[in-house]
């Protein structure tokens, strides 16, 4: 059968436990009805189609849950990934303090160009917070990477994520693309940078 | 496929307007989410075949979650699905005795069929999806 879709992006989610990564993958949490069965066994990943372009973009989303102490994850976990939400909990100032060394593992188990972005979720509990919007902000800056505080009651947030991660990782392959079949006109010399865009400020939250 | 699972006294259900379902051996139409909005399948992405298999209710009368007591029924009509990026959208449980189990993307209702990870192959049940445009 021809395909039907023109790209497939690997993606994983990160974290500590507690973060609501889980919740991260609902996208009608009113709806959210956990039958005992599912819930008891767990859900190992998710298959979500998005368009982007005009292009139709397959995403096989990976959570960690039940193993999120990072010394358990290892370079067989991240074999494949294009993608990795690094989550935190805005309401708890050691899950975003591990972020460090969550991506100082993504550092020495995954693909050196894994395209990253971080999360802080659960921005509805506002008056809960214990990490700022700027701090979330700033160590974004640190690596390089795109930020979103998200809420997955507001799941418009979450949707939103992953739409800016797979577009990250689609503009890096059509570059790649690019460079390996440089149009007609013989070779073209291009110097290759990593990219390094300023975070995005499109971090909202509706219920703040 | 699955063994090793108790089941109790299972019956097998067909009570589907097939007729109205399939075309040229496919899903006519959208294949939705009972209980939330979730694109699960496009038209024509699933084939049609009958397959005796247990799945688990998606409602079990106990809340213990004891797979090994869970309550089942026999369901024989399924779209199959041998690619599962053929999927619009649906999530994979974790593997119980060569089998991961469907549900939904989006709400997590479930078993809304089974995957067979020998074969790589997805099986939705008709009898726990909608069917519709839109």
């Amino acid at each position: 059968m021809a395909k039907t879709y023109d790209y497939l992006f690997k993606l994983l989610l990160i974290g500590d436990s507690g973060v609501g990564k889980t919740c991260v993958l609902f996208r009608f949490s009113e709806d959210a009805f956990n039958t005992t069965f599912i819930s008891t066994i767990g859900i190992d990943f998710k298959i979500r189609t998005i368009e982007l372009d005009g292009k139709k973009i397959k995403l096989q989303i990976w959570d960690t849950a039940g193993q999120e102490r990072f010394r358990t994850i290892t370079t067989a976990y991240y074999r494949g990934a294009m993608g990795i939400m690094l989550v935190y909990d805005i309401t708890n100032e050691k899950s975003f303090e591990n972020i460090k060394n969550w991506i100082r593992n993504i550092e020495e188990n995954a693909s050196a160009d894994v395209e990253k972005m971080l999360l802080g979720n659960k921005c509805e509990l506002n008056e809960k917070r214990q990490v700022t919007k700027e701090r979330g902000e700033q160590l974004a800056i640190e690596y390089g990477i795109k930020f979103m505080e998200t809420s997955a009651k507001a799941s418009i947030h979450v949707e939103e994520a992953f739409f800016t991660l797979a577009r990250d990782i689609k503009t890096k392959m059509e570059k790649k693309l690019e460079a390996s079949n440089p149009p007609k006109g013989g070779h073209q010399l291009k110097s290759y940078e990593p990219q390094r865009k300023p975070p995005s400020w499109l971090s909202r939250c509706t219920l703040l | 496929m699955a063994t090793g699972k108790v089941h109790h006294s299972p019956k097998v259900t067909t009570t589907f307007p097939l007729q109205e379902e399939v075309e040229d051996g496919k899903n006519r139409h959208l294949v939705k989410c009972q209980r939330c909005p979730s694109r699960i399948l496009n038209p024509g992405m699933g084939v049609y075949k009958q397959v005796e298999f247990p799945l688990p209710h998606m409602k079990q009368k106990t809340d213990r979650g004891d797979i090994s007591t869970v309550e089942e029924e026999v369901i024989k009509d399924y779209w199959v699905v041998e690619d599962m990026y053929s999927f619009e959208n649906v999530g994979f449980s974790n593997s119980v005795a060569g089998v991961k189990y469907l549900a939904c993307a989006d709400c997590e209702v479930g078993p809304i069929g089974w995957f067979d990870i020998a074969a790589q192959t997805s099986y939705v049940a008709l009898s726990r999806v909608l069917h519709g445009n839109g």
